[in-house]
């Protein structure tokens, strides 16, 4: 029987069949594999290359940025504030489900895309005072519509920054002064630290 | 960080180079035993409720448990007083070396025991090594247990997931837990006074189990800073450790008989 089964697959029409099941295979782990990377269907068609565009900050609508750990999603009052004064907001078909939710009275349910485990206690404070960018992490706005992480968010990446940002080299103390030294010796132990982020 | 070869090994030593962060003294004098403190960490910590069934097999899940034995041969018994057991984030702890994946680290930033959870993969060789007994393990997904929910509509809801805290993990099963002297609060402290460029204060903030207390049994704060009211609670005559003979360098005093 197994005998037989390989005498078929080194025959010409075998030969064929395995080449065309290892493809298939390999397309669908393919498809699999892009399904995971696309952005997911949000509520309306948010265009952030519009809205920064237009020069809004990040900080107007995900506010929480600046005081702790949510950056927060915008209510759909935050949208109408703006939207009302704007004549084009009753015609445009693209803008309908907003107008439609919010005489209805209903809000957005918008989802999250940049999201960190359970586990992984991430406060944005202390990045954007470290003088981080939103960019630096969450990719250029001015590119994308609806929001899409650049890079994969794990403990890898975050740390890699965490060590760069504390390494004693010319770039982080350029005069080698040894209180500098200190400092960076300091923040790195709390950077690196399990219990910064995990608890 | 540099280790000095001087201070290892020698049992006075240790103690001299590990003077510990955080700290907390427990005034058994005037504790009365309410378990205030056993609920208030529950909140706080999102601590499952076990059940009946597990609670019997011993798997309950406390972070702080009230402690009491007796004294003395029956008929003359005699309550000792009640004694608030939990992790002593102990300087030189013996769950932390028998850890074979290292998800029991010691944080060298805030010098407290860590566990952390999505590194664990449950051996529960630390609860066995701990002389405190204060370590619970997971054996099921206590959060999802079907019993808890209710079914609205053909889906299982949870409302008992309203009241977890965002700032601490929910638990899978598997892993081991214990008491974190509420780790989310001194980095919640710390992140404010630093936005504010200044120093974290004495008594600003402190963990669930002192700040339910209503007795003010429990203190918490440095004990690195003399001034702090912690530290010169812990240095009073009638403060003592557990199992300090064990040399795990506790972080928590007990004050007793005053």
């Amino acid at each position: 029987m197994i005998r037989k089964f390989f005498e078929w697959v080194l025959s010409p029409m075998g030969r064929i069949a395995v080449v065309i099941t290892v493809m298939s295979l390999f397309s669908l782990a393919a498809y699999g594999v892009y399904q995971t990377q696309q952005p997911p269907e949000q509520p309306i068609q948010f265009t952030h290359k519009l809205h920064v565009g237009l020069g809004i900050q990040c900080l107007y609508c995900h506010p929480g940025a600046l005081r702790g750990p949510s950056p927060g999603l915008p209510t759909i009052n935050k949208c109408w504030g703006c939207h009302q004064q704007i004549a084009k907001t009753q015609t445009s078909p693209l803008l309908k489900p907003m107008v439609d939710a919010m005489n209805a009275g209903v809000g957005f349910m918008w989802v999250p895309v940049a999201q960190v485990p359970d586990f992984v206690h991430f406060t944005h404070r202390p990045h954007v005072a470290a003088g981080l960018n939103c960019e630096n992490c969450h990719g250029d706005m001015t590119k994308v519509t609806i929001a899409e992480n650049p890079q994969v968010m794990n403990m890898g990446w975050c740390l890699n920054c965490h060590k760069s940002r504390t390494e004693d080299n010319f770039q982080n103390n350029p005069t080698g002064d040894a209180g500098v030294s200190a400092q960076l010796e300091k923040k790195r132990t709390k950077l690196t630290d399990c219990g910064t982020c995990h608890y | 960080m540099t280790v000095d070869l001087n201070l290892v090994g020698a049992k006075g030593a240790i103690a001299e180079a590990a003077a510990g962060k955080w700290g907390m003294t427990i005034d058994q004098d005037i504790c009365t035993g309410c378990q205030a403190c056993v609920a208030a960490c529950a909140m706080e910590n999102n601590i499952a409720f076990v059940g009946e069934e597990d609670a019997g097999y011993g798997r309950t899940q406390h972070w702080i448990r009230i402690e009491r034995f007796w004294d003395g041969e029956y008929p003359h018994v005699q309550a000792t007083p009640f004694q608030p057991m939990l992790c002593q984030q102990c300087g030189h702890a013996p769950c932390e070396p028998v850890c074979p994946v290292f998800a029991t680290p010691h944080s060298p930033a805030e010098d407290l025991n860590l566990q952390v959870y999505n590194r664990c993969v449950g051996t529960r060789y630390c609860a066995n090594n701990c002389p405190y007994q204060v370590r619970s393990f997971n054996w099921r997904d206590y959060h999802t247990v079907p019993e808890l929910g209710n079914m609205v509509n053909g889906a299982l809801i949870f409302p008992l997931h309203n009241q977890l805290n965002p700032d601490v993990t929910v638990r899978r099963r598997g892993v081991m837990e214990k008491c974190t002297f509420c780790i989310q609060r001194i980095h919640k402290a710390q992140d404010k006074a630093k936005s504010e460029g200044r120093e974290v204060e004495d008594g600003e903030f402190t963990t669930a189990c002192a700040q339910a207390c209503p007795a003010s049994a429990i203190t918490f704060g440095r004990v690195d800073h003399p001034e702090s009211l912690v530290s010169q609670l812990a240095h009073q005559e009638r403060g003592v450790k557990h199992l300090e003979e064990l040399n795990t360098l506790p972080r928590v005093t007990y004050l007793k008989e005053g």
